[in-house]
């Protein structure tokens, strides 16, 4: 349809043009211009010499005009303006693309003979082509000026995926917060050295999301600069479709979002601390009642008692009874102090300690109690010899893990009892296994560190040992696990 | 206006002194015949258990006081065995929790119990003693 129209109504224009003879013409200075002729168009050197010889002459037709030398994107516009231009005389001014020497598109202005005063009365029809050169640039650098500013204050470098060339381009914000030099090409291949293995993993995920199902993603992850230097970053990314709908490559943003993130884990590590404080609170503040209130009840009770016995000898008794009331509550007093101190500890008191030498100090002082079991210690701190913390504490913690599972070894073997320290995700682990009677965790391991909580048949069993001990390591914001399984074996696993 | 006495009661706790206090009124105040004490739910659920093999009636209890928190056994776990072999006795034994424990959580807990007669707190007075041991007979 189009083609008919537009044959129909150059027809009309060369025979309009066959009626003028001398044309004035404009002048081919820096700017190129088109004459349009019949059913042709002739260039100017000016612009032949921007797109490069295209034919033996000067001629080309408007079909080969729009079709081979304006972008895809402005050609519908400007076959409107075109005709609107030859059919009704309708001058337009318009910015294009058009494809120029070495392959490359070079943006125009392209105006009628009524954008030129001298041209006015002109019969031939023109259009001129001024190269935006000065004006886009003045523009990009604003751009571009406006788009670093953005990129540099908010720490955003971006990136593209391309997958039909298997190319991956970043750009200088991007390298940066990298640290990677100005002239780094990264690749896909080198994916895994931009990440920490686990977050590569998660990258690895959403990038293979994308590209398949054109899932979007925007996520916190860490990624590893050039120097190793692990940092938190906001990755976004698109896909990039082509015009058949086929996804093409990924395009998103690196955000260097490190030192938000820094205190939002901070955040988070002093809420839980809080929480975990206080939870210990309430705990203890029940404690303190309940064990409190046994030893006054039977007061109370002795008092009333008193009272109602006539006989001075059996009130004499009942007296004698209350000494050992006051006395199992200094015991309890004496229980809840220790506790008490565990959540006054400052992190000042801590120091470095060497898993080896607080061992050494704890077999020295329980030393008659191993003898007589005849427990055998076997300890291997060759993976993490020494942590920062109180000694007081981890001794305390040794002594009574040692003692708790030479209290309760298995009345047929000789206790052997295993402590070996190593590195659980950057975190030091401390475990303890002993071969002994073992403990029904299904039934008892919610009250297995419970104060006043014994399981067994046990004369010395008091029940104080353990929850001092998690106590400690909570104070520390630590956690403590136990694993067992009756008659074989008992593990106390730490976390510091 | 007394009633028959009780012929048997059962303490289960593990404190000592509150024991020999309890076992003190009981016999001043000649509350029951006789007194069976155990020290954590496990002794006594052991205890019921080997009753329902020997069918030895005269040795069940009429009533029983016990507390929560006990090593080996608690209250709670003791009440629960409990509750599923009491049915097989030919006689109706009244449970009363007798506990420090002034925990709202455990207070409504033994509400939610059939099992259970009612929630003592202690200190116990031994008016309240006496008209627990004076219902259950």
């Amino acid at each position: 349809m189009l083609c008919l129209r537009h044959k129909r109504i150059n027809i009309h224009l060369s025979n309009t043009m066959v009626q003028v003879k001398v044309p004035p013409k404009p002048i081919d200075s820096n700017i190129g211009y088109l004459e349009l002729k019949n059913d042709d168009i002739y260039c100017s050197k000016a612009f032949l010499s921007h797109v490069g010889k295209l034919t033996k002459d000067k001629k080309i037709s408007l079909d080969f005009f729009i079709n081979n030398l304006v972008h895809k994107d402005d050609s519908n516009q400007f076959r409107n303006n075109y005709f609107s231009y030859i059919k009704n005389n309708l001058p337009f001014r318009q910015s294009m693309l058009i494809l120029c020497k070495k392959g490359k598109y070079e943006e125009f202005v392209c105006t009628t003979n009524q954008n030129n005063i001298h041209l006015n009365n002109a019969t031939t029809k023109f259009l001129f082509f001024n190269k935006r050169k000065f004006k886009t640039n003045k523009r990009v650098k604003k751009h571009k000026f406006y788009y670093k500013e953005a990129a540099e204050m908010t720490s955003t470098g971006s990136w593209y995926v391309d997958f039909i060339k298997r190319k991956s381009y970043w750009d200088q914000q991007t390298r940066r917060i990298l640290e990677y030099p100005e002239d780094y090409k990264p690749s896909l291949r080198k994916a895994s050295s931009y990440y920490p293995k686990k977050d590569y993993e998660l990258a690895k995920k959403l990038f293979y999301r994308c590209s398949t199902n054109g899932e979007s993603f925007n996520t916190e992850i860490k990624m590893l600069t050039k120097n190793n230097r692990e940092f938190w970053v906001r990755a976004k990314g698109k896909p990039v479709f082509n015009d058949q709908k086929k996804i093409i490559g990924i395009r998103g943003i690196f955000q260097d979002i490190d030192a938000t993130k820094a205190k939002e884990l901070n955040l988070q590590r002093t809420s839980d601390i809080i929480a975990s404080q206080n939870k210990r609170l309430f705990n203890f503040a029940y404690i303190v009642s309940h064990n409190l209130r046994s030893h006054t009840s039977n007061l109370s009770l002795v008092m009333e008692l008193i009272n109602a016995t006539k006989s001075k000898e059996e009130k004499l008794e009942l007296i004698d009874s209350i000494k050992d009331i006051t006395s199992s509550l200094n015991d309890t007093i004496e229980h809840l102090n220790e506790v008490v101190t565990i959540q006054t500890i400052t992190n000042k008191s801590k120091s470095p300690v060497q898993f080896s030498e607080s061992l050494r100090h704890v077999k020295t002082s329980i030393g008659q109690i191993i003898a007589k079991s005849r427990a055998t210690i076997i300890s291997d701190f060759t993976k993490v010899d020494t942590i920062n913390y109180i000694p007081a504490y981890l001794e305390s913690i040794l002594l009574n893990l040692i003692t708790n599972s030479i209290k309760y070894k298995h009345p047929e073997r000789d206790p052997i009892i295993k402590i070996v320290s190593y590195l659980e995700d950057n975190k030091t682990v401390l475990e303890v296994t002993d071969n002994g009677i073992g403990i029904d965790l299904e039934k008892f391991g919610d009250k297995l560190f419970g104060m006043y909580k014994t399981f067994h048949y046990n004369k010395d069993a008091v029940g104080i040992g353990l929850f001092i001990t998690k106590n400690q390591i909570e104070a520390l914001n630590g956690q403590i696990n136990a694993f067992s399984e009756v008659e074989k074996f008992t593990t106390f696993k730490i976390t510091f | 206006m007394k009633n028959k006495l009780i012929e048997l009661a059962c303490i289960i706790d593990d404190d000592d002194i509150y024991i020999n206090l309890i076992r003190r009124i009981i016999e001043t105040k000649k509350l029951c015949e006789n007194l069976i004490v155990f020290k954590n739910g496990k002794q006594s659920l052991d205890y019921f258990e080997s009753l329902l093999q020997n069918s030895n009636e005269d040795k069940v209890p009429d009533i029983i006081l016990i507390d929560l928190n006990m090593p080996i056994m608690d209250g709670w776990e003791f009440i629960e065995q409990f509750t599923k072999i009491k049915n097989r006795f030919n006689k109706l034994i009244t449970l009363y929790i007798v506990s420090s424990s002034i925990n709202p959580v455990d207070i409504d807990r033994a509400k939610s119990l059939n099992t259970i007669k009612d929630y003592l707190v202690k200190p116990i007075v031994i008016n309240q003693l006496e008209t627990i041991f004076d219902i259950s007979a």
